[in-house]
Order: C-alpha cells, then sequence, then structure tokens
C-alpha cells in the first residue's frame, strides 16, 4: 500500500482537502473504502480525521468548528461528515499539479503503445481545464520510437508467462535465455525488461534491444516470481564482483551519476564538477560508459579503471582513422 | 521515517497551520486584514511577540505561507488592491473550488492519470503529480481494475535546472543562466523561458532569447550554472520577479516544427559491423552482409557523437564527415583526461 512515508506537510494539507471535498458528497463512506481509495493506510486517514474534527476556525471573536466526524460512527469503521460549511468540494489542481500530470500524459501518449489513445489527449484538455491555468503546456515530450519485442513482452506480462529469447549480455556474450517477465521500463528513451531470472534466481534488468526472437512459452511465470511485488525503479543489483570507481562529472555528464548506484552522497567540488563513487558491474564496460561523455566525465581511482578508459579512447582512434572492413570476418 | 511518526498533528505542524488559515479565510466573507488573520490563526498568534512593534520572523512566515497556498493552487484574492498592505482584507478566490462543467473523468481515465502521475522519477514533481491524483480521486471515481500492468515509463530529470526552469516557465519569469556549448565556450544567456521538451531523453528549454532577439533551444546539460530569476527594483525597498507575456500556442508550435524540420534536415550514414552491438541497436537483423549502413537524422551532432561513442569500436562514418571528426575530438579529451 501507500507510501506515506513520503508525505509532508504540503501532502497533508492537500490530502485534507481533498478528503473533505470527497466526504462532503457522501453520506456515509467506509473507513476500508477510503483507505482504498486514497490509498493510504487506515490509521493514516484515521489520524486525518481527528484533525478535521480538531479544527477550529476564530472568526469574527468566536470559535467555529468547521467540520464534525461522527465519532461514534467512526469507532465502528464508518465516516461521516456531518458538518461542512466552508468547503464543499476538492481544489481544483495547481498549476504545477497540472502540469506534472500533463507532462506524464503527454509521454504517454509519445510512447507508441498509447499513441492513438484518445482518452489521453481528452484528458489532457480536462488537467488544464482543472487548474485554470490554460495556454501552452510547461513541458512536452517529442514522439519516441517503441522498442520492437515490447508488445511481445508486455502481452507475456499480461498472461504471466514465462519468455525465451536469445540475449547479448553487458560482456557482449550471446546467450540464449529463459526469463520471467515482470514489468517494461521505458527510461529516457531506453526499453528494459524487468524480469526474474530463474539462474541467477533474482530480478534482473534486460535491455530490450539486447534481446531477440522472443518467444512465449507455454509455461506461467513461477510463485517465487509472481510474488516479487512492487519492484523498485533502480536497476542496480550488487555483486561481490563489483568495483567501486571514484568520478568526477561536470553538467555534461551528471546523468553518469545518476545512472549508477553511488556509494556515498555525491560532494560537489566546486565549478560545477561533482565527485562520486559508483558502483561498475563489469568493469571493461567502463570504457564505453565513460567515453561516451567525452571527457566531461573523469575516472579518478581505481587505477586500473583509468588505464580501461584511456584504452578504450586509444583503440577508438585507432578505429576511427583505419577502419578495416576485412577484420570483420 | 516510520509510518508514526508521519504524521504530528500539533499545532506547529505546517499542515494544521495552512488548513487553519485555509479555512479562517473561507469563513470570512468579507476578507481578513493581516492583522485579523495573525489573532485568527493559532500558530500566528502563538508567534504573535506583543513587545516587538514590527513582528518581522511573523510577517516572513504569512509572506511564506501565502505563497505556499498559491503554488498549492489555493487563490488568495483581495478585493482592493489599492488599498495599504496592513489594511488588504484576504479572501480565497471564488474559483478556487469550483470546477468547471464537464470535468468528469471514467474509471479507465482514472487509470490514465494514476499511470501518468507515476511516471515521474524525479520526486519532486512526482508529488505534485501525485497532490494533483489525491484531489482528482477526491472528486469520486474509482479506478478500473488495471490492465496498464507491466508497464512503466519513466521521465527522468538529471538536471538541477530542470525545476527553476519549469517553475520560471509557469510564473512566466525572465531567467539568465551560463550555457557552455559543445566547443566549451560558456556564454551568459538572458531568456523568456517557454516550454521543456524532452527529445530521447534529452531536455530542451525552448525559449526566447532577448539577445539574439529570436527563438532558441538549449540543452539542459549543458547550462553549467544556477538558473537566475530576473529581479527589477520597484523602489527603495521592494523589488520584484521581471515577468513577460506567456507565449501564444501557435509561437510554441512553430518552435517545435523549426526544431524538428531541422532535425529533419540533418543527416548521418554509418557502416556499421555485424552483430556488434551497434547492429543491434539499429536493428539492422535483416542485413545479411558483414557490414550494412544505416542512416537516420539528427537533432545536434555532439549529442549523436556522444550516443555513437558507445559503440566506437563498431562502426565508420559515411557521412558526414564532421560527424568522424567531432567523435575523434570527443575521444581525444577522454584519453588526455585519462592519461
Amino acid at each position: 500500500m501507500p507510501k506515506i512515508k513520503g508525505f509532508n506537510g504540503e501532502d497533508r494539507y492537500n490530502f485534507l482537502l481533498a478528503l473533505v471535498g470527497y466526504l462532503g458528497h457522501r453520506d456515509q463512506v467506509s473507513l476500508d473504502e477510503l483507505s482504498n481509495h486514497f490509498d493510504l493506510e487506515i490509521e493514516y486517514i484515521v489520524k486525518a480525521l481527528r484533525s478535521l474534527n480538531d479544527a477550529t476556525a476564530q472568526v469574527g471573536g468566536f470559535e467555529e468548528w468547521p467540520f464534525y466526524i461522527d465519532i461514534d460512527l467512526l469507532e465502528d469503521g464508518i465516516v461521516s461528515l456531518t458538518t461542512a460549511d466552508i468547503i464543499d468540494d476538492v481544489p481544483r489542481l495547481s498549476t504545477r499539479q497540472a502540469a506534472a500530470i500533463s507532462a506524464g500524459l503527454g509521454y504517454l501518449s509519445s510512447i507508441p503503445e498509447f499513441a492513438g489513445n484518445a482518452d489521453i489527449q481528452s484528458l489532457i484538455e480536462k488537467i488544464s481545464a482543472g487548474s485554470g491555468r490554460g495556454g501552452a503546456e510547461v513541458i512536452s515530450i517529442a514522439p519516441g520510437s517503441i522498442e520492437a519485442g515490447a508488445s511481445t513482452l508486455r502481452e507475456a506480462i499480461l498472461k504471466k508467462r514465462v519468455i525465451s529469447c536469445e540475449y547479448i549480455n553487458r560482456k557482449q556474450e550471446k546467450t540464449k535465455r529463459e526469463i520471467e517477465p515482470l514489468r517494461i521500463d521505458l527510461t529516457g528513451g531506453v526499453w528494459y525488461l524487468r524480469g526474474y531470472c530463474p539462474t541467477n534466481q533474482g530480478v534482473r534488468n534486460f535491455l530490450i534491444e539486447h534481446m531477440r526472437g522472443i518467444e512465449i512459452l507455454d509455461r506461467e511465470i513461477s510463485d517465487v516470481a509472481g510474488n516479487v511485488g512492487e519492484i523498485e525503479d533502480a536497476t542496480y543489483v550488487a555483486e561481490i564482483t563489483d568495483t567501486a570507481v571514484i568520478v568526477e562529472v561536470t553538467p555534461e555528464a551528471y546523468r553518469l551519476i545518476t545512472e549508477f548506484q553511488t556509494v556515498s552522497e555525491p560532494k560537489d567540488i566546486g565549478s560545477g564538477t561533482i565527485r562520486a563513487e559508483i558502483m561498475v558491474g563489469h568493469l571493461p564496460n567502463l570504457g564505453r560508459l565513460i567515453a561516451k561523455y567525452g571527457g566531461s566525465a573523469r575516472v579518478i581511482s581505481p587505477p586500473e579503471a583509468r588505464d580501461i578508459v584511456r584504452n578504450y579512447a586509444l583503440k577508438a582512434l585507432g578505429e576511427s582513422t583505419d577502419f578495416d572492413e576485412r577484420e570483420i570476418e | 521515517m516510520a509510518k508514526e511518526e508521519a504524521w504530528k498533528p500539533a499545532k506547529t505542524d505546517k499542515s494544521e497551520r495552512l488548513f487553519q488559515l485555509t479555512c479562517v479565510l473561507l469563513y470570512s466573507e468579507r476578507g481578513l486584514t493581516k492583522r485579523e488573520l495573525f489573532y485568527a490563526v493559532d500558530s500566528y498568534r502563538a508567534d504573535l511577540a506583543g513587545s516587538s512593534e514590527d513582528d518581522f520572523a511573523l510577517n516572513k512566515k504569512f509572506e511564506r505561507d501565502k505563497s505556499e497556498l498559491r503554488e498549492m493552487g489555493i487563490q488568495l484574492s483581495n478585493p482592493d488592491p489599492r488599498s495599504d498592505p496592513d489594511e488588504m482584507r484576504y479572501t480565497i478566490a471564488s474559483e478556487t473550488f469550483a470546477w468547471p462543467d464537464g470535468i468528469e473523468f471514467d474509471a479507465q481515465q482514472l487509470q490514465l492519470l494514476n499511470l501518468a502521475a507515476q511516471v515521474w522519477a524525479q520526486a519532486s514533481l512526482s508529488s505534485e503529480a501525485n497532490r494533483g491524483l489525491v484531489r482528482l480521486r477526491g472528486l469520486g471515481i474509482e479506478p478500473a481494475a488495471s490492465d496498464l500492468i507491466g508497464f512503466a515509463p519513466r521521465l527522468r530529470t538529471h538536471e538541477p535546472s530542470f525545476i527553476p526552469l519549469s517553475q520560471a516557465i509557469d510564473e512566466c519569469i525572465e531567467v539568465s543562466f551560463d550555457y557552455r556549448k559543445a566547443d566549451g565556450e560558456t556564454t551568459r544567456r538572458h531568456v523568456n523561458p517557454w516550454m521543456l521538451r524532452s527529445i530521447d531523453g534529452q531536455w530542451l528549454l525552448i525559449c526566447w532569447d532577448k539577445d539574439q532577439k529570436a527563438v532558441r533551444n538549449f540543452l539542459l546539460k549543458r547550462i553549467v550554472s544556477k538558473v537566475v530569476y530576473r529581479v527589477e527594483q520597484i523602489n527603495e525597498k521592494d523589488s520584484a520577479q521581471v515577468t513577460f507575456a506567456a507565449p501564444s500556442e501557435t509561437e510554441i508550435e512553430a518552435a517545435i516544427a523549426d526544431l524538428e524540420s531541422h532535425t529533419a534536415s540533418q543527416v548521418a550514414t554509418l557502416r556499421v559491423k555485424r552483430d556488434s552491438l551497434a547492429w543491434f541497436h539499429f536493428h539492422m537483423d535483416d542485413q545479411t552482409s558483414a557490414t550494412a549502413e544505416v542512416t537516420f537524422s539528427y537533432m545536434d551532432i555532439d549529442l549523436l557523437a556522444e550516443e555513437l561513442s558507445e559503440y566506437a569500436l563498431d562502426f565508420k562514418v559515411v557521412s558526414p564527415p564532421e560527424l568522424a571528426k567531432v567523435i575523434r575530438s570527443r575521444f581525444e579529451a577522454v584519453a588526455s583526461a585519462h592519461a
């Protein structure tokens, strides 16, 4: 259930207003219903209801109680707001709330999977009207391209079936894999499959562009995979063979840090340069990952990591001048 | 933080204070002056320093609360803008709680809204979206049983300039920042920010460049300073943020169309090694020869060089020749940074 751990003052204030608006249109609601509806723990809702009852307003020297929740009914798990003098609806969306949701919808409509969805366009219009800002969007997303295979994988996820495919792993080896697919992630234009890997006995992250010959097998995913529950967005899976690498990045390469698991809080060391310690799974890949940033990302230590990056760059410089097609065979 | 600690219904709690402030304002038909509000809201009253005349801290707190309410879409209005600041009567604008007609969502749509609100990986945008969702749920519809499971699109914003820029766009505030071009040249830019646009995972600011007097696009990752809001001195004591007229939809559409035609006009061709990572990246499976050519358009040559650097050993640039040069100079920079 809900992530109220992150609820701060604004969230609580916002929830109180929404709660009053919701209850104002209903005679009685059970606590369970409320909890399901707002996706919040009952305990939390009860506390919110109590503070509605505690709320007072000084009006012209008199103390008013704007809301009354029937306490006897509440003990039986029933919520009834009998007085609600001043608020009879939920406030409209703030422009920031509307912008964040509209951009989310815009992102969905930029994904080929949802491209033809008429609901999304009408929702974007409604959200904009619902905030009263109107005019152009603050944030927009250009249409992307779909990864071949993503729709087959989605079908497998909905049917809870195991898939098989050929996979190029991070060591660039071609392997035949069976994966119990759980979720498709699309992040920064890159498509990933999050799936339970029976070989590693854990949830792993697969680049969909590295998958070929995806087949849905006539076999349901295992109970272990089915019970994985919520998957964290972070894709890093710790292995004992991982290496801690210290890097320094300028703004052009900040992205590098967010894409890796960092060991400690990254430090600003002045003039926009940030130093961070990242965990790297397969060290030989570091050349590709760092060289991408063209000098904006610099490996400080360990020395073997620096060597890998330098050698990759030198090799690329050599190869790019005398690319010999005969080498390919 | 434990669940138990998440809720502290003390009178000093900000949510309680804002809520009480809202209730007090809603009760009052003709509005309340600042002084009246200071007596009506428990937390303010507790802060009223009987002795001090200016109540500097309390005034600041009230100003902060006002702007928080405004940011959360609770519009304070004051019926007579000419009045003395101390005599101003605050009310909550009546449209704050009035949804336009026809704003209804069915269960299927609420499900899409749910998915859309989960898109943000960035914490502050994710909270904005989720607070919006809480309000929409407050309208009363139950989401349908989800058939969108198994799909988690996420938008990432790595750039510190993203939030200040989106707020400046929202409020039409002029901004300035240092921009470092791919060749390393850094200049101060003064712009009217119009829109943030994500193209293949890269964030771009579409704006009116006040120095160039033209529409310009800036990559957020090349903004290397803090984003500064332009402030103007109104009188000896006060200053205010400088705002501009929001762009029309036509202007925005034209800017996007320009960007798209610019991208379409730039074309690169590569010769790629069979079964390499680049081969997979470009989906060249239907080719049977040892190498094959792929042609595509690109927005920015340095961005393209960055993307291709990962596959540097897998291809040769056929055209344009500048691309090979840019890739080369990037690798020279990498080699010298790791010498």
